[in-house]
């Protein structure tokens, strides 16, 4: 169950696209709706972020981050209200709190409380979406170009981080060969028992890393520089998918600097800004952001379109 | 290391912080209201990139990366074993005592490196970036923290690791309260705060325990291969004498 939230290879379009490719699409995906704040704009980032999460064969993994998701969305949708009793529209006024005073409970908080649990929602099918289409491995390649050491020791502790839990289960059975019960005894002597199995893990793994950094030697690590070795394609699905993200920014930005694509919540209740004109815009950002996903499904009905690209 | 901002490097590391910087400025200002929480995820993002940049332009021996590796593996690996009771884990505990012991930017770099590995395999979210930079913050405070007072003693080590999980839930929280809530008022803050308060309670007292039980072995342990890691260059005619 846990397993359909990671990373797992499916073959399919969204995981095959080059990791800049997929990395920018995400980054344009979390700017944008970090920057757009109107009801229609998020619906529609919504939707493409669904699109592409389906055309990455991932709806079942993203129910479960919605489930999870939600209690943050309700809590966001709760404080809100709670902590802004600006706007025209008084619902209900509080007793008085102690600490608090009187508060009052605005149409326009519980609106903007819901719209920001939205937001939230999004950015986790987002993330969704990144868990779905890009490898650790080839992500963690990316990287040495730019962070030589912190990508190296990032793939060290990212190999090792499997050895130290196995090792931790390795320490704990042979623990209870040896008869210690981490279930019996007072949460004080249970908790010394977990903590004495993780100092014999510190002490091991220090000692192991000596070992590590001579064979980093050994292999002449800090020699002279660095040489790099690239296994990932930068093919035609990638530049059609980064040229469609980045136009869709481009558009996006040309909106926010118009004044479209922002909602003013807590100064009453008004027309969409730009009204009709956000139309073709709003269509323009969404196809862009939703081009990897049409480009999966053609290439999954035509195998001509997926040859060529 | 100051050397190293003259590089080529140095300099795409501080334009792009800059420029990341300005976007993220412009952006909140064009906006009908400025987006905090976009400027805040700009201005972490670029913090961890300086701190990262001072690593990359620091003189690190393959031993000290190994050993910054493996702790910051460790502090990952301990976020399961105890996943089971929420906000207790030894990760905060050994992030700090990592920076005590090794300084300032190893701290850091232990800290940064077991949020973005655990969440290799724990899943990322947007609190990645966060947990980048409270725990780096944690383990890079630490070192300060030993610079400030070098005789402490456990006692003042125990109150900054009680400590640390308050502070821990309050850069968490920061995020939240920028990016979902408005207006953005002292009240707002401390209900945000509030929501979160028994989990940062757990968490800082779980650090405190961890601390008070195996502190002082995992202190000594952690010393011992700082020893190993040090070295000093001889003069060749010393050797052939």
């Amino acid at each position: 169950m846990i397993d359909q939230f990671f990373y797992t290879e499916k073959g399919n379009f969204m995981q095959t696209l080059h990791p800049a490719a997929s990395l920018t699409y995400i980054a344009v995906l979390l700017v944008l709706v970090l920057a757009f704040s109107h009801p229609l704009y998020l619906i529609g980032l919504m939707l493409s972020v669904v699109l592409a999460i389906w055309a990455a064969e991932g709806l079942k993994a993203w129910e479960g981050y919605m489930k999870l998701a939600l209690g943050m969305a309700v809590l966001i949708m709760i404080i809100n209200p709670l902590a802004s009793s600006t706007g025209n529209t008084v619902l209900w006024l509080t007793p008085d709190l102690p600490g608090l005073g009187v508060l009052a409970i605005t149409v326009e908080s519980i609106f903007y409380g819901a719209l920001m649990g939205l937001r939230l929602l999004i950015i986790v099918s987002i993330f969704c979406l990144y868990n779905q289409i890009i490898h650790p491995d080839r992500l963690l390649n990316l990287w040495p170009r730019f962070f030589r050491k912190s990508a190296l020791v990032v793939s060290l502790a990212t190999r090792l981080f499997p050895v130290m839990t196995a090792s931790l289960h390795r320490i704990k059975e042979v623990q209870q060969l040896r008869g210690v019960d981490f279930q019996a005894g007072t949460l004080r002597q249970r908790w010394g028992k977990y903590l004495y199995m993780f100092n014999i893990l510190l002490i091991s793994s220090l000692e192991d890393s000596l070992e590590m950094a001579e064979a980093m030697q050994a292999r002449a690590f800090g020699s002279g520089p660095r040489l790099r070795y690239r296994r990932d394609y930068f093919r035609p699905r990638d530049m059609l998918c980064l040229i469609s993200c980045l136009l869709a920014a481009g558009i996006a930005l040309y909106a926010l600097f118009d004044g479209l694509g922002t909602y003013s919540f807590y100064s009453g209740w008004g027309d969409m800004p730009g009204g009709s004109s956000n139309l073709p815009i709003m269509a323009a950002i969404l196809g862009g952001l939703s081009l990897p996903a049409l480009l999966s499904w053609g290439a999954q009905h035509c195998h001509y379109l997926e040859s060529r690209i | 290391m100051v050397k190293g901002f003259f590089t080529v490097r140095s300099w795409f590391f501080i334009i792009g912080s800059a420029g990341l910087l300005a976007f993220a400025a412009w952006l909140a200002d064009v906006m009908v209201q400025p987006n905090w929480g976009m400027l805040s995820l700009a201005i972490i993002t670029a913090i961890l990139l300086f701190l990262y940049l001072s690593f990359e332009e620091g003189r690190v021996s393959a031993r000290e990366i190994a050993v910054i590796a493996v702790l910051g593996a460790l502090a990952a690996a301990g976020r399961v074993p105890l996943a089971a009771v929420p906000s207790v884990q030894p990760t905060t505990f050994l992030v700090i005592i990592s920076g005590y012991i090794f300084g300032a930017r190893a701290g850091f770099m232990v800290g940064s490196t077991a949020a973005l590995a655990s969440n290799l395999f724990l899943g990322q979210g947007p609190w990645t970036i966060w947990q980048m930079f409270a725990w780096g913050l944690a383990g890079f405070s630490a070192g300060l923290f030993r610079y400030i007072l070098p005789n402490g003693g456990w006692r003042s080590m125990a109150a900054f690791q009680f400590g640390w999980g308050y502070i821990f839930g309050w850069i968490m929280n920061l995020w939240t309260w920028l990016a979902f809530i408005a207006p953005l008022t002292w009240q707002s803050l401390l209900a945000t705060c509030a929501a979160s308060f028994w989990f940062d309670s757990l968490h800082a007292a779980g650090n405190l325990i961890i601390y008070l039980l195996i502190g002082r072995g995992v202190a000594k342990a952690l010393e011992r291969a700082k020893r190993k890691l040090e070295f000093s260059y001889l003069q060749v005619e010393n050797i052939a004498e």
